[in-house]
């Protein structure tokens, strides 16, 4: 009897769960999502504040006075520095050809989830633009002619960002020198490989690997000659159908501060 | 006792949300479930997946079916093993712990973090046992 009731609690609410699920894919909760994340957010930061407190607590007021002191001529410092940063980020960006400047929008990263500097490398990124600035799902993400990933969500306010070196992140791309034309596969940790090159091409050590191209109708996706990265070690077996390559990216994505979406090319 | 799991578990989503990638929100279920085994639960599961989806950004009720289904496995267990055991929740967190965090595409150090999340689970498991005990005897 118990057994039939659990049985019948599950099945409930595992529908209802992939009807929110389901729901949410396609975008009908897009309202929903957005108010909600709007609510939490100043919960999320305020309860942010209170462990930044908690951990505060019982020590030195003179030694806090110095602390903030020392916290506000740092962030004095930060901010300067940040300026002097997206300075040069937006100068850079405004002297490369490709993509034009005019059809970029400038987002910070505000967030790298499950990202813990010195054990994991960042395979998302939260940046402060989202739909309400022109983002939209699977627009191409870079850095001066960089490519950094594409993006995956976005609410109102925000949106997320899956780098290609992300596990999930497939497309396809070409080398400079030779023009052989593979597919880049994210491998996690930080790796990528360019897979599927045909054995007859010939893959060299140090060559660039560009984006073939896939933009569709409605400007979604990666746009030709973008740099993805170059190729640190070829592996290639006369037994096996296609040859691939690691790519190693000139971007540590973990430091970046200031990311460009492509709205337009 | 659902007053103890609301509060439990608003806890380990503040937590979940603000400090760490600990699936604190799940060891919390697991503990709550093997102490008190109520089919209530699913409704926690549901609604606390839900809110954690919202602040941690994921498409929203991948974290309410990943519970769901968690908490359906685990009372498929009990109905023929005995389940509130030192070893049945250090290995059953493991577990869910790795199976969470590679789903949820997390790449590195996750046997790592699986054995952290086993032992905090363990450490949940004799709080709830004695905050039971204590408040509702």
């Amino acid at each position: 009897m118990q057994r039939r009731n659990f049985v019948s609690y599950f099945l409930i609410f595992l529908v209802l769960s992939l009807i929110v699920f389901g729901s949410a894919k396609i975008g009908l909760l897009k309202p929903i999502d957005s108010l909600g994340k709007g609510i939490l957010a100043p919960i999320q930061a305020l309860t942010y504040g209170v462990f930044e407190k908690i951990t505060s607590l019982g020590s030195n007021s003179q030694l806090e006075t110095l602390r903030a002191e020392n916290l506000a001529l740092t962030q004095k410092l930060s901010n300067q520095n940040k300026l002097i940063e997206d300075n040069k980020a937006l100068r850079d960006q405004f002297q490369t050809q490709n993509p034009k400047s005019a059809g970029l929008i400038e987002a910070d990263v505000v967030g790298a989830p499950m990202f813990i500097p010195g054990i994991s490398v960042p395979e998302v990124l939260i940046l402060d633009r989202g739909e309400s600035d022109g983002i939209k799902v699977g627009l191409a993400v870079v850095y001066q002619n960089n490519l950094i990933g594409k993006v995956v969500g976005a609410s109102a306010f925000s949106s997320s960002v899956m780098l290609i070196t992300n596990s999930a992140s497939s497309f396809t791309a070409k080398t400079m020198a030779t023009q052989s034309q593979g597919v880049i596969k994210g491998q996690g940790g930080g790796g990528m490989i360019l897979d599927n090159v045909v054995l007859s091409d010939n893959l060299q050590k140090q060559d660039t690997v560009l984006t073939k191209g896939d933009v569709d109708t409605e400007g979604s996706g990666f746009p030709p000659d973008l740099v993805v990265g170059k190729i640190s070690a070829v592996s290639k077996n006369a037994s096996d159908l296609f040859q691939k390559a690691d790519v190693k990216s000139l971007i540590d994505f973990s430091k970046l501060s200031k990311v460009f979406v492509v709205v337009s090319n | 006792m659902k007053l103890l799991a609301f509060v439990l578990l608003t806890i380990a989503l503040i937590l979940e949300a603000s400090l760490t990638t600990i699936p604190f929100v799940f060891l919390s279920l697991l503990c709550l479930l093997v102490v008190s085994r109520g089919n209530w639960l699913f409704i926690f599961a549901f609604a606390f997946g839900l809110i954690l989806d919202l602040v941690t950004f994921k498409t929203l009720g991948i974290s309410s079916a990943f519970l769901v289904v968690f908490l359906f496995l685990v009372l498929l267990y009990q109905s023929k093993f005995e389940i509130a055991t030192n070893a049945f929740v250090f290995f059953a967190s493991f577990l869910v712990s790795f199976a969470y965090l590679w789903l949820l595409g997390y790449n590195d150090n996750i046997i790592l973090q699986a054995v952290a999340s086993s032992i905090i689970a363990l450490l949940l498991f004799k709080l709830v046992q004695k905050l039971k005990f204590k408040i509702y005897g």
